[in-house]
């Protein structure tokens, strides 16, 4: 038994050194495999078009949350605001649309919603959703430029910094509603969140564009260059003559643009906004996917979020599907990331142990 | 001596509590009673018990995320077998069979943290997301509220009984017992035992720790296990309080007490941090919270100016230290070298 997990581990380690690809991404990508087949076989329904519509959908958000996150860890840092930021935009982008069309008078309904007025026909739509697209994305810009602030130039600890900026955006999000959802956006509106190019949903589109991009400024941009290194060695990275201050704001900058994007496909795809839309899980999940695709300040794979987020969301759909009609069927989803989080743990921890002792 | 303790980060903290509340005082003079010393100490009591048990772990260098699934599946996981046995007796089990289950479930966060040497905080993320799920999963999906006849009580046992004309009959709860022994068990192991010198040295320089042959798995197991006991022991008595066993106690509450610890003076980085100052810490959270409602301030801005303050804490130190590296020293010289 030992004597055949060494020859795989050995197998492992063969493949990574021979191929651009690291070992993390094996182990995700044969992960990927595992449950795709497993799932196939356990459920008839699994392989259909419905089904990876669906989770093209789901998987949008928390995408761009994890892609923000991953590269605050990628400096050395976290960002625990991402999906305070995500929210911030969303209700900020709602108050604009509250204020310009205010509501008649929607007596009960005023307590649970703040209700939009949007005039039925109105002709200048595209203004008014494109001025909602704006505003997240300021949105974005500034809570980075204030992250970015707190941990470059006030050296306070990022997780700390992020807290409390967390706290902050919440509290802004949560005055400003009165803690009430805002509902009633231009009906054009759902067509960035909620609707599909030939099959393929919108969302998931802007999701793989975002990938791209954010592939492309780590891999083949000098500031993607300075982040590594930034998050290697703080003390090299400014005798060898980088602004690590500037690269951090730049860094925070582009979590917050990360998040506020999808904090507009939330708002577009629910029709609302609200300041604690996934605030108690969105946040974990997040770190979650960097923490499964191996992400260590300085070294990281944007493929492996990517694939990571593909298996989360791929155990959630299965298992939803597999356990339908078992009483409390969604919250077997946690409990299996936990328990998958911790296996791969332990068999980097074997691989890696091995490595050491060679 | 008298110099030592100005300058502290405890009294800091200890000014701003007084100051806050000569203000609220002042707007609000139904403040000044001795049932707000009993209501902010009752409602501080379950996070004081968690903060001291974070505590360990943030001197020791990490930050533990799961303590708050601890807190569920240790309450609610008791509550949900006491039931199929048909259990009317007093919390005394509960608390005992809690604190067993919390025992275990530290001793698994420190055993994998240790065994395969894994980062704290991401170790401690995958144990959060799985216990929430398992005590969800497996043991129930809902709150419950069938309480043993002994135990419904419980909320209400005092140990001093005070009237008040604005809040009513109020009290000074036993449970402010439990934080009293946590925190002189957590003192004294901090300061008093080679464990607790370990922890200190571990969270301040890891190889120093190490060579001196300080027994870092040994040290972080114990400090896992006790969070992991206080987490339990908090989480049966706030059940107690809201008098339902809910699968998802304190859920998202974890950053709180973390925030509340860091008031305190200790450092997220590890090496420092006492326990006067994180019970300061989570007063001054709790009357922060108590403050905005007395002062009139509208319900839905009580985060912002939570967020407000929580920037201006740690906004001021890293200024003030800032101006002191532009100048050419530092405002502790003796922390640097240390």
């Amino acid at each position: 038994m030992k004597k055949t997990t060494n020859k795989i581990i050995t197998l492992l380690n063969d493949i990574k050194e021979k191929s651009a690809f690291d070992g993390q991404m094996v182990l995700l990508v044969g992960i990927f495999t595992v449950l795709m087949v497993f799932f196939t076989i356990m459920e008839d329904g699994f392989m259909t078009e419905r089904t990876f519509s669906s989770m093209g959908f789901q998987i949008a958000e928390i995408g761009l949350l994890a892609l923000a996150m991953m590269v605050s860890i990628l400096i050395g840092g976290i960002n625990l605001s991402i999906n305070a930021t995500a929210n911030l935009g969303a209700v900020l982008a709602g108050y604009f649309l509250f204020k310009v069309f205010p509501p008649v008078d929607t007596g009960e309904i005023a307590q649970i919603f703040t209700q939009i007025n949007f005039p039925a026909e109105g002709g200048n739509t595209t203004i008014y959703i494109l001025i909602d697209i704006l505003i997240p994305i300021l949105v974005g810009i500034l809570t980075g430029v204030i992250n970015g602030y707190l941990v470059g130039y006030l050296s306070v600890p990022a997780i700390l910094a992020t807290l409390a900026s967390l706290s902050l955006f919440t509290g802004i999000s949560t005055g400003l509603t009165k803690g009430r959802t805002i509902t009633g956006f231009p009906p054009n509106f759902e067509l960035i969140g909620a609707k599909t190019i030939s099959g393929i949903p919108i969302p998931f589109i802007i999701f793989l564009v975002m990938t791209v991009v954010t592939y492309f400024l780590l891999n083949h941009t000098t500031l993607g260059f300075k982040m590594k290194m930034l998050g290697t060695n703080p003390t090299a990275s400014e005798f060898s003559g980088i602004n690590n201050r500037a690269v951090i704001m730049q860094t925070y900058i582009y979590s917050g643009i990360l998040s506020a994007i999808a904090g507009i496909i939330v708002m577009s795809r629910t029709m609302s906004a609200a300041y604690e839309y996934g605030s108690k899980t969105y946040l974990l999940f997040s770190i979650l996917i960097a923490v499964l695709a191996g992400m260590t300040p300085g070294f990281g794979n944007v493929i492996n979020v990517f694939i990571s987020v593909l298996i989360l969301q791929i155990l959630s759909t299965g298992f939803h599907m597999v356990l339908l009609g078992v009483r409390g069927s969604s919250f077997f989803k946690d409990f299996s990331w936990g328990i998958l989080l911790i296996i791969i743990f332990i068999f980097n921890y074997f691989v890696r142990g091995r490595k050491a002792q060679e | 001596m008298f110099n030592k303790l100005i300058k502290s980060n405890e009294f800091l903290v200890f000014l701003i509590i007084i100051t806050l509340s000569i203000v609220i005082g002042m707007i609000n003079p139904a403040f000044f009673s001795v049932a707000t010393i009993y209501d902010i100490l009752r409602a501080s009591n379950v996070y004081n018990l968690m903060a001291f048990g974070l505590l360990l772990v943030v001197i020791l260098g990490g930050v533990d995320i799961s303590f708050v699934a601890i807190t569920a599946v240790a309450s609610y996981g008791t509550h949900m077998a006491m039931l199929k046995l048909d259990y009317q007796g007093g919390i005394w089990l509960y608390f005992l069979i809690g604190t067993a289950i919390g025992l275990i479930c530290g001793f698994l966060n420190g055993f994998l943290i240790t065994r395969f040497k894994l980062p704290i905080f991401d170790l401690t993320l995958a144990t959060q997301t799985m216990l929430y799920g398992f005590s969800l999963f497996f043991l129930g999906a809902t709150a419950n509220f069938d309480l043993p006849e002994r135990m419904v009580g419980y909320y209400g046992k005092y140990l001093a009984i005070t009237e008040d004309p604005f809040i009513g009959t109020t009290g000074l709860h036993i449970s402010v017992l439990y934080v009293l022994a946590a925190g002189i068990f957590v003192w004294w192991l901090l300061k008093y035992t080679i464990i607790g010198r370990g922890i200190y040295a571990i969270g301040g320089n890891r190889e120093v720790a190490k060579r001196s042959g300080f027994n870092i798995n040994r040290i972080t197991m114990i400090v896992f296990v006790i969070m992991g006991v206080l987490a339990a022991i908090s989480g049966v008595t706030q059940s107690g309080f809201q008098r339902n066993f809910s699968p998802t106690l304190f859920i998202g509450q974890n950053l709180n007490v973390l925030a509340s610890v860091i008031l305190g003076g200790a450092s997220i980085t590890g090496g420092r941090g006492t326990v006067i100052g994180t019970f300061l810490g989570v007063i001054l959270t709790q009357l922060i919270n108590r403050a905005l409602i007395l002062t009139g301030i509208p319900v839905e801005w009580q985060q912002f100016v939570i967020g407000v303050l929580l920037i201006i804490f740690i906004a001021i130190p890293a200024i003030r230290e800032e101006r002191a590296r532009k100048v050419g020293h530092t405002t502790e010289l003796s922390e640097e070298q240390a």
